[in-house]
């Protein structure tokens, strides 16, 4: 690197096409600050997943490709790699609906977290004990099989998880997705945890759309493979459109985010349309 | 009392057999549960690895040293299924998996009558197929030292690799991977060593019940018939428990030869060949997920 990039993560206008012809990304380029919370909003099926899969290299089990432009993880291109080899670089996904290991108990679960990374018996009771530090919660669910603990705890174990590879990166897939609000705000409290404490760049995609940005330093707005709208997590709490669109504020039914910007006359300073 | 005698000793040696059936029902359910592929090629590789030892044995290498060489054979096939075969599928349909399984059996059970020939060969493990003299003295039943072998073998052998699944990491990978392979990519399990792993577990579990079975009747291509026995046990104790895999196998061991001794003479004898199939007929009709036919836990 001749620049040294304050940035561990740029997208540079990527296309996403799934089984050679079903386009679901069309121009999306983002950046994740070092050791900043980054949301990625958008509705069912505007292509959040499909941007973190085309990050953590998912996309290839799926039968997608990244057809055009690139991703750059902390000065390394990401192309080609495997899932496994991402891991290793310090970029991990937890992936949408949480996917524990059912049959596996919830302490289990979390050691194949560090599957990735060499760890004496004694090494790993202490990342176990810094984990359950995080997720109180587990602790006592640790001998209970994954598969039949509640969906709050199955997702902070995705995430404690995903937490034992030591990431320096973490990209998170809805992690609000079917939960009641004060598991989302508990989770959502040890999220920012971890990024104060663990230093972890986190990229999160959030239906949700209130509470990703009370959590986030910034925001992306996408519809259907195209980032509509991007600012600060809290010029976008401002903004009147979101405010209309995504924060279910305005007493008028949704509207499409592309009407809203055509009828927007207003400029906001620190607001960009994709 | 004797009649009694007589009817344990029928239990005991089909029980004994059975954990042969038990075993290699294990390497189907092994794979089974990393690929969800049924494995139709484990029957080809019970008769491949076993006349691949008998073929290093006759080239004059000691018997331990051409065990280890055929296990290395075995994880070589394993790793080239994985690579050439697998991995270029693994975003395709299960059924092509199957074909594909179908297929690799074919194309080893060639290249083993290729190598070695078409004629059944002798197998001399130095264990006779008679009873063994002090288990008669202390209890009146006769129990072929042979069947007592291969029932240790493959008790062994299961406790072996139950362990190695329950507390090695390489066995918490290939849980991990048979729960849900995208999560455990997701999170740096490689897929590709577990696949080797498991095929390797599957070669080994081979060679071992190929040797027990060459042994009794010769290594031959019924072999691979036999291992298909495999299959009524899977059904009866579904396909992807091994504690299902353990006891499927002594129940078709067990009445099977029963059957065959008390039933057999009204049918005209020779009724183990097909009396499991029906055994897993009629099992499949009262209870379709099989005995130990894991419950499916659904993701909240
Ligand atoms: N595996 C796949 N094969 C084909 N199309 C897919 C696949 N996954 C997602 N898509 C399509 O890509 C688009 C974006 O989906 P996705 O990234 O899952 O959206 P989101 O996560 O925002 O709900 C959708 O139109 C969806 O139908
Ligand atoms: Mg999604």
């Amino acid at each position: 690197m001749n620049v040294p990039t304050d940035n561990i993560l740029e997208i540079d206008s990527i296309e996403v096409v799934y089984d050679n012809v079903i386009s679901a990304l069309h121009d999306v380029s983002l950046t994740v600050p070092r050791g900043k919370v980054v949301a990625l909003l958008g509705g069912n099926g505007a292509g959040k997943s499909t941007t973190l899969k085309a990050i953590s290299t998912m996309l290839a089990s799926e039968k997608g490709k990244v057809t055009k432009g690139t991703i750059t993880y902390d000065g390394t291109p990401v192309k080609g790699q495997t899932p496994a080899e991402m891991v290793g670089l310090g970029m991990v996904q937890v992936l949408e609906g949480r996917r524990c290991f059912g049959h596996l108990t919830v302490e289990e679960n979390i050691i194949a977290g560090a599957y990735s990374r060499r760890l004496s018996k004694a090494e790993m009771r202490n990342e176990l004990e810094k984990i359950y530090g995080y997720f109180n919660r587990l602790r006592d669910k640790r001998k209970s099989q994954a598969g039949y603990t509640s969906g709050g705890e199955q997702q902070m174990v995705a995430v404690a998880r995903a937490m034992m590879a030591k990431p320096r990166m973490l990209l998170l897939d809805e992690p609000s997705m079917g939960l009641a609000p004060q598991l989302v705000a508990e989770i959502f409290r040890i999220v920012t945890e971890l990024n104060q404490n663990e230093g972890v760049s986190i990229l999160l995609a959030e239906q949700n759309t209130n509470v990703a940005l009370r959590n986030a330093d910034y925001g992306y707005i996408i519809e259907t493979g195209h980032v509509m709208l991007h600012g600060t997590a809290e010029s976008l709490l401002n903004d009147d459109s979101v405010r209309d669109l995504y924060l279910g504020i305005s007493k008028e039914g949704r509207k499409n985010f592309r009407d809203v910007l055509r009828q927007e006359s207003a400029v906001h300073p620190d607001l960009h349309h994709g | 009392m004797t009649e009694f005698l007589f009817f344990i000793e029928v239990v005991v040696a089909g029980l004994l057999a059975g954990t042969m059936y038990s075993l290699v029902a294990l390497g189907f359910v092994l794979i089974y549960k990393a690929s969800s592929t049924f494995n139709f090629a484990q029957g080809a590789m019970v008769f491949f690895a076993v006349l691949a030892f008998v073929g290093f044995m006759e080239l004059g290498l000691p018997f331990v040293v051409a065990f280890f060489v055929t296990i290395l054979l075995m994880g070589l096939v394993g790793f080239c299924t994985e690579r050439l075969v697998l991995k270029p599928l693994r975003t395709q349909s299960e059924d092509t998996l199957l074909m594909a399984t179908i297929g690799l059996g074919f194309v080893l059970e060639g290249l083993a009558q290729a190598t070695w020939g078409v004629e059944v060969r002798r197998l001399d493990l130095g264990i006779g197929d008679f009873p063994i003299q002090w288990i008669i003295d202390s209890t009146g039943l006769f129990i072929s030292a042979l069947d007592l072998t291969a029932g240790f073998v493959a008790a062994f052998l299961i406790i072996a690799l139950a362990l190695l699944f329950k507390y090695t990491k390489m066995g918490l990978g290939l849980r991990a991977v048979a729960d849900d392979p995208g999560a455990a990519s997701s999170i740096g399990i490689p897929l590709g060593n577990i696949m080797l792993l498991v095929w390797t577990a599957a070669g080994i579990v081979a060679l071992v019940a190929g040797m027990m079975w060459g042994a009794r009747a010769g290594v031959q291509f019924a072999l691979v018939d036999l291992a298909l026995k495999a299959l009524p046990v899977l059904i009866i104790g579904g396909f992807s428990s091994i504690p299902g895999a353990i006891i499927g196998g002594l129940i078709i061991g067990a009445t099977e030869k029963v059957l065959e001794v008390y039933v057999g003479p009204y049918f005209g004898g020779a009724i183990e060949g097909w009396a499991p199939y029906v055994m897993a007929i009629l099992f499949l009709l009262w209870r379709p997920e099989g005995l130990f036919g894991e419950k499916i836990i659904r993701r909240v």
